[in-house]
């Protein structure tokens, strides 16, 4: 089977008045119909900027490159801006962290929602009104009708948020990407939303790439997960196996920082220094610096993506034969 | 027993709002109302709730940034909102602050020595090498390098920055601090290391916290005791096993099982609450939560709860928890 989408050799760079800033440093992964996949990482590792590459929505002074970047089989890099505008909105969605920035305050919710369906639909003005309210409904709005007539600035985030998941809905789009959807949002109105997501997605099949820093929200939401620092993928797997057997020293030191709520914990385990900065990259696998199994491998060569067992990949030297750690595991091939 | 180092009875915040043509009061928002507890000496006290629910206006409230509008706070038997305003500043070098966001609480004029420095010549303690030597103590005892003095706070990181807020907030010696969502606007893999450096400290000077934050799993880790706040009032405040393992209070019950977890399999058994945190300026009648309550009966919805002590040490304010 195809995959719906597949991204091979992804770079973005900004060339800033400092130099280049690699954003995003050659991903590759696939996305299946109907799959939610995850990408987790720190502020500033290239989680959203990958995402809006994709979308085409990378202005200057950004720069995309791909080997390929294929949506169900269409070259997104060969279509004319006037034909990606038709994929956005319809064939791709994109719901943005801030509720409270992403709307237009000066045009109603209902005028916003019923813009896309009209565009990309056709549907008449009565028809895309009735579909809108619909859509409202479907996302938890009380009193639809009304809120269809109001203006961003009267409604709280939550209820805004859902206004934003509706309008990335009313399309039906293959792949809707939501990038921190609830970041901004109380615990319990994260909740809420949460579950009018997973709700909706067994409704209307549609695939999610979701991203998000918190592993607690990830493990909820999705199937497969991508790690990500410092533009790269460090590794690629099932959520269980993520959570339960972490290989890649930056997701141990990401899960063991984190306290949880049903367990109590002495002493929690950070990882040493920060995030460096995108100009002065380390030489080598861009973790070493912080790694606590750092070899003098690490120092020198960007390591490469290693399947450590089928459908598990890690990009970590410590997992070749340099570092050892793959004989261990009978499993590995 | 140990004894309480700061205790709060009935402390109250009003906002007034105003209308009409004279700008009269019409009304006013109780960002904080009627709360009471106390912290022992060298304790962590968490403080949840949502966004809004007064708890940072509660922490300034207590050390008197904010002026309160009733109530009484007591630091080592001191009434702090009685003392006079000259009299206030000594003892304000034993009640102190960390904010939330580094990239804002720190004047990015002023050289990171300056910063650190500034209240020690404030308070007249010391000045030149002396106050040198106290401020490159502390960077290092924060985890940053004596050096760092003369750096400006753009030339540090996120986590660098709350390191220096920590610092500065320490170098008077303070017996009380109050933590303002110090975490919230970190990194995980730094927020982890803050919250270590935090509690290295409170050992090393025997500092009492009040935490305050919404990062449920973060105050678990850090407090001994934990009070839950909604609408400007604390609903449920016990020892922090009890709280979570024991959960009374609906509000608490739902704040707890929202907290996403890190395990797939984990059985969710979610309680959804419906609709938003109603406006303080236009509280509900009765208990505050009983319009998004799902057991609320008439009762809740006429009589105001009253924060009652169900067990040794914990206390819930709601009408439907039995006693024992």
């Amino acid at each position: 089977m195809s995959h719906l989408l597949q991204v091979k050799n992804l770079f973005t760079t900004f060339n800033t008045e400092d130099g280049l800033v690699p954003a995003v440093n050659g991903i590759s992964f696939n996305l299946n119909h109907g799959e939610s996949l995850g990408i987790v990482g720190e502020s500033g590792c290239g989680k959203s900027v990958a995402c809006l590459s994709i979308m085409r929505l990378i202005g200057h002074p950004g720069k995309v490159t791909a080997d390929e970047m294929l949506l169900d089989g269409t070259t997104l890099f060969s279509l004319s801006e006037k034909k990606m505008r038709h994929i956005r909105g319809n064939d791709m969605a994109f719901i943005f962290q801030e509720p409270m920035t992403s709307l237009n305050p000066v045009f109603t919710i209902g005028f916003q929602l019923q813009e896309a369906i009209r565009l990309h639909q056709g549907f008449s003005k009565d028809s895309a009104e009735d579909k809108s309210v619909e859509m409202l409904k479907m996302v938890g709005i009380p009193r639809a009708e009304k809120v269809f007539a109001e203006f961003p600035h009267s409604l709280s985030g939550g209820m805004r948020q859902r206004a934003m998941i509706a309008m990335a809905l009313s399309c039906e789009p293959k792949i809707l990407f939501a990038d921190e959807p609830t970041t901004a949002l109380d615990v319990t109105i994260q909740a809420q939303i949460l579950e009018i997501m997973t709700d909706l997605r067994q409704r209307i099949n549609t695939s999610i790439i979701f991203i998000s820093h918190d592993l607690g929200v990830i493990s909820e939401m999705v199937d497969r997960v991508i790690v990500m620092y410092c533009g790269t993928i460090v590794e690629d797997t099932d959520i269980r196996t993520l959570i339960n057997e972490p290989k890649h020293p930056y997701t141990i030191g990401l899960i063991n920082s984190k306290p949880r709520i049903n367990i109590e914990m002495d002493k929690l385990e950070p990882i040493p220094g920060s995030v460096p900065n995108p100009l002065h990259m380390p030489s080598g696998c861009p973790y070493h610096p912080r790694c606590k199994d750092v070899m003098d491998i690490c120092r020198q060569e960007i390591p490469k993506k290693l399947e450590y067992r089928s459908g598990h990949d890690v990009s970590c030297w410590l997992y070749s034969e340099q570092g050892g750690k793959m004989s261990r595991d009978k499993t590995y091939r | 027993m140990t004894k309480p180092i700061v205790e709060m009875e009935n402390v109250k915040k009003y906002f007034p709002i105003r209308g009409g043509v004279f700008s009269r009061v019409v009304g006013n928002i109780k960002a904080v109302d009627d709360v009471s507890f106390s912290i022992n000496k060298g304790e962590t006290l968490g403080l949840v709730g949502e966004s809004g629910c007064g708890k940072s206006t509660l922490g300034r409230t207590i050390l008197r940034l904010l002026e309160p509008s009733g109530g009484q706070v007591f630091f080592k038997g001191n009434n702090i909102f009685e003392t006079e305003k000259h009299e206030f500043q000594k003892l304000r070098r034993e009640l102190q602050i960390i904010f939330q966001d580094p990239y804002s609480s720190l004047n990015p004029r002023l050289n990171v020595g300056e910063i650190i420095g500034e209240s020690l010549e404030i308070h007249k303690i010391s000045s030149g090498k002396e106050k040198q030597k106290r401020v490159e103590y502390m960077l290092e005892v924060c985890g940053l390098a004596p050096h760092h003095h003369r750096r400006y706070p753009h030339e540090f990181s996120g986590g660098q920055r709350q390191r220096v807020g920590i610092a500065r907030a320490l170098t008077l010696n303070p017996d009380f601090v109050v933590a303002d969502e110090p975490i919230s606007s970190l990194d995980v893999s730094i927020q982890a290391q803050i919250v270590n450096l935090m509690e290295d400290l409170q050992e090393k000077f025997g500092l009492t916290y009040l935490f305050i934050s919404h990062d449920l799993s973060m105050v678990r880790h850090i407090s001994d005791n934990v009070a839950v706040m909604y609408l400007g009032k604390i609903v449920e405040i016990c020892g922090k096993s009890e709280l979570y393992d024991n959960p009374l209070h609906p509000y608490t019950q739902a704040l707890l099982s929202a907290v996403p977890v890190m395990d797939p399999d984990a059985k969710s058994q979610r309680i959804i609450l419906k609709g938003d945190v109603p406006s303080p300026a236009n509280p509900p009648e009765g208990c505050n939560f009983n319009p998004r309550c799902r057991y609320a009966e008439k009762r809740c919805r006429l009589e105001e709860p009253e924060l009652r002590e169900i067990d040794s040490g914990h206390l819930v304010s709601c009408h439907l928890v039995e006693k024992g």
